[in-house]
Formats: structure tokens, C-alpha cells, sequence
């Protein structure tokens, strides 16, 4: 099934493991300001490096896969830091281990003194995927292609109205598709907005017709945003459904996210200067 | 404008008192027609000669409005892209060049003050300040008005753009020295930042309200459980980001040469609480926050879009950036640890203080008053930990605030010498954490300098809830929660709202 995706959104991106590609991811940023990556957890490494060169890359997620007992979630804990760690490391234009990767008290992750790019992390099964922006929030969610969300149990609490009502017109496969691609795209779009399932998956919605490019509804079915959101869905990796949810704050950001960049030199220099009258300045 | 040049304005805490109303209602009204002439002409007033401040006095109190026309900034968004280039001419006076689209009230402006581009050399001392006449400049020619830009954001102000071409400026133009501009421009942007963030929690007070008209409207019975958490943390955020600011703006006035760094904290940190503010909220009103256009529902939806326009996004960050991270190693070196507390008066709620002389605005002097004040309050509060409840949290929080800076001087210090090392991602990280215990900083000073007129805030429920959420974003070990303190924030919200009063330090009765 094709799905209406917004041009805005750059497709995703298949990174086989530290190697990227993420000159592509880059571009994608360039381009439209956002990027996606998906990958596997066992495409990277158990072990990196030293142990010190671990603890170094992983920062305040040391402890956290110090602590985990299992080899398997510990591995899968780590890739997923890693996919976060060289994704955004793609946009900043500096090292995966130079990154402060922390969580505002909702659980979403940011990177710390760089507000330049927003970040979403989403993982199932073996597929781990990372959305990044610079124009704003981002959330990313993927499900197995094949799993079934009952339209008949869940409708009440997914669904409003209008979607219920478009849905229960369809027959069984196409309540199944439709309700996998609802489901993937409220918690893009609630996780972009810090909030996971703490808001209710009824109280907005998405036409899931076909005709036109998928876009926030009201509950009763009328357009509830102004164009500043981006939506789309994607087959990725053969058996997965990734759905990513991208807002754009208008503010037609630079194209340049370096970190290397981003402090303005005349200020630096100004202050610089003045703290230290050796150097060349105002003094 | 200042009360000394003819204007009302005498402090820069009491200007955002009588700003809130409006931001309450429409913060793109609250730019459009008020506080962007102030941002403009506060070069006039910090450097301008008595003929360009009788000038721009004549274009205020005429009713007129001025313009800031920026120079490009690292990272430059719409707003704060491209610039003007002027060059002297050889009679005197400079001749500008150049386009830039997106400046507020261009089209409506009867006076313009640019940051104009006066050295091709990257420098601090490539850009000067030019006072400029709109109507003479059409007149004799090079000026073109370009047409309006719509944006997501603060739909209701006119943003347009201007085009010169060899337009000539008489000598007279120019502000203060050549080479001034960026001096000029850290000098008065610290008075634009505090008033930026200040009146933005007023903004997000109307949100907070909504919300919790969502969640009490139609319900006999108490809130819901779930939506305690939201409410009572976010009116907490409001009054921390309110500490910091009002700390910040009283500074101004007190202590006008020493409150650079802090202002670029404020505005690093409170736009982006109210952001994710505003998120928070969202969960509570739910599908009441797509009414857009609502008196009831519709400041959510509002404020999300005029909120990023308002701080400039992430170039507005870094810019603040710019002047927190080269301060650091003067600051752990010389300021923490070491520095005197400052003066009570900046603290003590209703306080008397200096009016604010915008020629006394300094930059980068190297000290932190209120890192100092922060370890003062750390160990008042440790010698009444015995009391125990909320106040022995307090204590501990004050504490693990205090750590927090001990850790950050260590790293600070570590920072190389010269500017060509402030490219290393490490130090901004150290800014976030620095900005941040800046704001617990300011927090546990108004908690200490209420009289007591206010029992919410004299009682430590609020900033106990503010600090952890504030130690929760450095990911620093707090102490839990005690059982009753979301109870009695959510209550005294609930209270204020019934009341109609505002969700800020002063709990101002609404406008209704």
C-alpha cells in the first residue's frame, strides 16, 4: 500500500553499522532540514574499543549499559545509542563521543548545549531507527509490518471518530494496514511533541483515505494545523513500518548545524577580548 | 523610553508589569507595537548623542515606532539573516549597501537603527550603529522597501525588507564610536533578553490557565491524577523561569555592569522551559488544544507558533551561547567560590532599586553574583536541615546545586586560553549545565527573599518542585519528591486560576 508521505521529509536511510552512509544523512539535512536512519542492532559492534573508549562514547548511558546483565539488550541498548550518537554526529559535523546525549524529564532524548537539531529514537524487534531536524520537533515510531492491532479492541482508544468511521468501512486487511499506520504515526507525533502515550491517541487524528498528503486532523475530522507538520510512513528493512512526524517552526534555520560554527565570532571575540586584554580586540 | 528623555520607562522589572497584560493576550502584539522600538532605539539611549536621543524621543513620543535592523549572526535563521554593509565616504558620512528581508515593522518604522557592517574584517569591530531617518532616505533615494514576509510564527506583525542601494547617510548617523556596533549590541541585548523571557512566561501563563480550565471545566470531582504531574510541574517552570528573569531585570538596574552573563542564561533557559512547557500542556488539553482561535482553548496553539519567532530559535541560543562560553574559565577561575553575595536589595521582594541607565550596561566583567548567591543560600539552608520535611529537601537540593558548580569549575577550568579553542563541543555543553544551575540559583534567592506577604511562595512546596525538575534536566541525584508538594502547587494553580490571577511571582489579578 502506497502511503501520501509529505515531500518535506527526507526518505529514510538504511546505516549498515558506523559506517554510515552519512555523507547521505548530511545532505538530507542540507536539503530539507531533516534526516532519518534506520538500522539494525546487529550491525554494530558489541564491543567498540577499549572499555575507557566506550565509557567515553557512551557518557551519562555508561552506567545504564554497565548495569544491564543481558548481552542482548545490552548490545541492542548500546546500538541504539550508537545509531543516535552518528546520526546527529552527521548533522553537527563532530565525533560520535563529543556528544552530551541526555533526557528532558519526559524521556526524550536531546543533545545537550546543541539545539540545532532535535532528535527522536524508536526501536522494535531488531530495527532501530533515529529521525533528526533542524527545524523543529521530530518523532519517529516503527512497528513489525506484520503485527495486528485489533480495530475492533482498540478503536475506542486510537481512533477518533472520523477514523473509526473511515476504517469500519474497510474490510479486515485494510482495518489492520490502517490502524498499524495510525498507530505508527501517533506516537511519531506524540513522541515529537515529548509526550509518548501520556497524550490520548484519540483527541487527534489522520485521514486514512488515500487521496492527499497525510496531515493532522481535529477529532471531528477538520485540518487541525496550519502546514507546519510533516508526516510520512515508510516499508522499511522488508518487515517493518517506520512512521516519522516532523514540525517546522518557520524560522527558515541555517543550513549550517556545526558545531564548529555556531558561536557567533564577533561576540566570542568581543568577550574574549575583554576578559583577556592579550588577546587581539576592542582593548 | 527612558523617563529621563521624556518616555515612562524607569526600571526594567516594572516595564515587563505593565508589558504582561498584553503578552498575556497576544505576544506578536506585545513586539509589533511595543517593545521592538525600545529593542531598536537602546543603542540611542546607551550611546547616542543628545541630538540622536532628542531625535528618536521626538519619533517615540510622536506616537512613531523604530526598527532594529540586526547584523548577521552565526547560525542566522530568516530573522537574522543578511545585513547591511556601510562605507565612508570621503566628505564623511557612509554610503549603504545590501538586502535583508525579514525585519519587523520595516514598513512602519519612522526610525531605523542599524547594525551595519563598517569593516569587511571579521572582527569585533566590524560593525557600527547607524540611526537612520526612513522618510529622508526616501527622499534623496537608495531605499527600497520590499514587500511583507509572511511568517509561521507572530502572523500579526508586519516583518518586511529593505533594500539599499549606495544610499547616502549623513555623518550624523552614526551611534557611539565606529567599530561599536557589536559592543553595542552585547550591551543592550541583555536588557532585550530578560525582557524577551519575562514577558514570554506571561505568554505561557494564559496556556497554563487554559489548561487548567481543560481539566477542572464540567468536573465535579478533583483533578485528574494523571494531569497533577503536568500542571503543578509547569507552574512550578513558570515561576523558576520568573525567578531567573526577575532576578535578571532587577540586576539591571542594581548591579548594570555586572549582569552579562546572567542575562544570557536567562534567555538561554527560559524559552526553551516554555517550550517543552507548552508540550506538556498539550497532553492535558488534548483535543481542546486544537480549538484554535479560542478564547477558552486557542493561547496553546497560539503561543507554539509565536514562541519560536520570539527567541529566534537556535541562533537565539547560540548567541547566547557566544558570550556564556568565553566567560567560563574567567568565571570558574576568578567568580565561583570566591565572589561576595550580592546586594540584598536584588532578592528582597519589593525592594527598592536604581532606575536603569542603559550607558552603565556593561560586558564580560568576570563575575557571577549569583553562583554566589547560590552557594549563601546552600548554606543558610543547611544550618535549618534539622527542621526536616520540605525545608531538609530543600536543603539537599541547594546542596546538590552546589556540587554541580564545584563540578563545573573543575571542567571550566580545564578549558584552554584564547578563543580558537571555544570550538570544542565540550564547553557548550558546560554552558547548558552552567545556565541551568543558574536558574536553581535564582529559584532558592526568591524563595529566600520573600517577606512572607505571599504564603505559597514563602512556603518552600514550589521551589522544591522547581529545583527538581531543574536538577531532573542536569541529570544530577535529587532527593525524592516529599508526598505533598505537587498537592499544595496544584492547589494554590487551582486556587489562582479560580481567582483570576496570574501564574507568575506577583499572581497578578487578570484582566477578564
Amino acid at each position: 500500500m502506497t502511503w501520501h508521505n509529505s515531500p518535506l521529509l527526507s526518505v529514510p536511510v538504511h546505516a549498515a553499522g558506523p559506517g554510515g552512509p552519512w555523507a547521505e544523512v548530511a545532505a538530507g539535512m542540507t536539503r530539507g532540514g531533516n534526516a532519518c536512519v534506520y538500522t539494525t542492532w546487529q550491525e554494530w559492534p558489541a564491543e567498540p574499543g577499549s572499555a575507557t573508549a566506550l565509557r567515553i562514547l557512551l557518557g551519562r548511558d555508561w552506567a545504564r549499559y554497565r548495569d544491564t546483565a543481558d548481552a542482548t539488550t545490552r548490545h541492542r541498548f548500546l546500538a541504539s545509542r550508537l545509531a543516535i550518537r552518528y546520526t546527529a554526529a552527521a548533522a553537527l559535523g563532530c565525533g560520535p563521543a563529543e556528544l552530551d546525549l541526555s533526557y528532558k524529564p519526559g524521556g526524550r532524548p536531546y543533545l545537550r548545549g546543541f539545539d540545532q537539531i532535535d532528535l527522536s529514537l524508536t526501536h522494535t524487534d531488531d530495527l532501530i531507527a533515529v529521525g533528526i531536524s533542524r527545524n523543529g520537533r521530530i518523532g519517529v515510531d516503527t512497528e513489525p509490518a506484520d503485527r495486528r492491532l485489533s480495530f475492533e479492541l482498540l478503536q475506542d482508544q486510537v481512533c477518533t471518530a472520523a477514523e473509526r468511521a473511515e476504517l469500519a468501512a474497510l474490510g479486515e486487511r485494510g482495518q489492520n494496514a490502517g490502524m498499524l499506520r495510525l498507530w505508527t504515526l501517533k506516537e511519531a507525533y506524540t513522541k515529537a511533541l515529548g509526550l509518548g502515550l501520556r497524550m490520548g491517541f484519540a483527541e487527534f487524528g489522520f485521514a486514512t483515505a488515500t487521496g492527499g498528503e497525510t496531515g493532522l486532523l481535529t477529532p471531528d475530522g477538520s485540518p487541525a494545523t496550519h502546514g507546519e507538520w510533516a508526516f510520512g510512513t515508510y516499508p522499511v528493512a522488508g518487515r517493518y513500518l517506520l512512521s516519522v512526524a516532523c514540525h517546522d517552526a518557520g524560522l527558515d534555520t541555517s543550513r549550517d548545524s556545526s558545531v564548529t560554527t555556531m558561536l557567533d565570532e564577533g561576540f566570542v571575540g568581543m568577550v574574549s577580548a575583554l576578559l583577556d586584554p592579550a588577546l587581539p580586540g576592542p582593548a | 523610553m527612558p523617563a529621563e528623555f521624556g518616555g515612562r520607562l524607569t526600571r526594567a522589572d516594572l516595564l515587563v508589569k505593565v508589558l504582561r497584560p498584553v503578552f498575556r493576550r497576544d505576544l506578536a502584539l506585545g513586539f509589533g507595537s511595543g517593545i521592538t522600538s525600545l529593542f531598536a532605539t537602546s543603542a540611542v539611549w546607551a550611546a547616542g548623542s543628545t541630538a540622536q536621543r532628542r531625535a528618536t524621543a521626538d519619533v517615540l513620543l510622536g506616537g512613531g515606532r523604530a526598527s532594529i535592523v540586526h547584523h548577521e549572526l552565526a547560525h542566522a535563521n530568516a530573522i537574522l539573516r543578511d545585513e547591511f554593509a556601510a562605507t565612508p565616504l570621503a566628505g564623511g558620512g557612509f554610503s549603504l549597501n545590501g538586502r535583508k528581508d525579514v525585519i519587523i515593522n520595516a514598513a512602519r518604522a519612522q526610525a531605523y537603527v542599524v547594525y551595519a557592517r563598517t569593516d569587511r574584517a571579521r572582527s569585533p569591530l566590524s560593525h557600527s550603529v547607524l540611526l537612520l531617518d526612513p522618510a529622508e532616505l526616501t527622499a534623496a533615494g537608495g531605499l527600497a522597501r520590499l514587500p511583507r514576509v509572511p511568517t509561521a510564527g507572530m502572523r500579526g506583525s508586519l516583518f518586511s525588507g529593505l533594500q539599499f542601494t549606495d544610499c547616502e547617510v549623513p555623518e550624523g548617523s552614526l551611534v557611539g564610536r565606529v567599530g561599536e556596533g557589536v559592543a553595542l549590541a552585547l550591551r543592550t541585548y541583555q536588557v532585550n533578553r530578560c525582557v524577551i523571557s519575562a514577558t514570554a512566561v506571561a505568554a505561557a501563563g494564559t496556556v497554563l490557565h487554559s489548561a487548567v480550565r481543560a481539566a477542572t471545566t464540567g468536573r465535579s470531582r478533583p483533578v485528574a491524577r494523571r494531569f497533577h504531574k503536568p500542571l503543578a510541574g509547569v507552574f512550578a517552570d513558570l515561576l523558576a523561569c520568573d525567578s531567573m528573569a526577575t532576578v535578571a531585570l532587577r540586576a539591571l538596574s542594581l548591579l548594570p555592569d555586572r549582569t552579562h552573563v546572567l542575562a544570557a542564561a536567562v534567555k538561554y533557559v527560559v524559552p526553551d522551559l516554555l517550550r517543552e512547557s507548552l508540550e506538556e500542556l498539550a497532553a492535558v488539553l488534548g483535543s481542546r488544544g486544537y480549538q484554535h482561535g479560542t478564547p477558552e482553548y486557542g493561547a496553546l496553539d497560539k503561543l507554539s507558533r509565536d514562541l519560536p519567532v520570539a527567541g529566534l530559535g537556535h541562533a537565539g541560543t547560540a548567541a547566547c551561547q557566544a558570550v556564556i562560553v568565553p566567560q567560563l574559565r574567567a568565571l570558574a577561575e576568578r567568580a565561583w567560590f570566591k565572589e561576595e553575595e550580592p546586594p540584598s536589595e536584588l532578592l528582597r521582594s519589593g525592594a527598592g532599586l536604581p532606575h536603569l541607565d542603559y550607558r552603565l550596561l556593561g560586558i564580560a566583567d568576570g563575575g557571577d553574583f549569583l553562583a554566589a548567591s547560590l552557594v549563601g543560600s546552600a548554606a543558610r539552608l543547611a544550618e535549618v536541615r534539622g527542621v526536616g520535611g520540605q525545608l531538609a529537601v530543600l536543603a539537599d537540593l541547594a546542596e546538590a546545586f552546589v556540587t554541580e558548580l564545584r563540578a563545573l569549575r573543575e571542567q571550566c577550568r580545564a578549558i584552554p586560553q584564547g578563543a580558537a579553542a571555544l570550538a570544542d563541543p565540550a564547553w557548550c555543553v558546560l554552558s547548558d549545565r552552567y545556565a541551568l544551575v543558574l536558574a536553581a540559583a535564582a529559584v532558592l534567592g526568591t524563595w529566600e527573599g520573600q517577606d512572607g506577604a505571599e504564603p505559597f511562595l514563602a512556603s518552600p512546596a514550589w521551589a522544591v518542585l522547581a529545583l527538581t525538575r531543574i536538577g531532573g534536566r542536569l541529570g544530577i541525584p535529587v532527593p525524592e519528591l516529599p508526598d505533598d508538594c505537587l498537592g499544595q502547587v496544584l492547589e494554590e494553580l487551582v486556587r489562582r486560576y479560580r481567582a483570576g490571577r496570574s501564574c507568575d511571582l506577583d499572581a497578578t489579578e487578570l484582566a477578564q
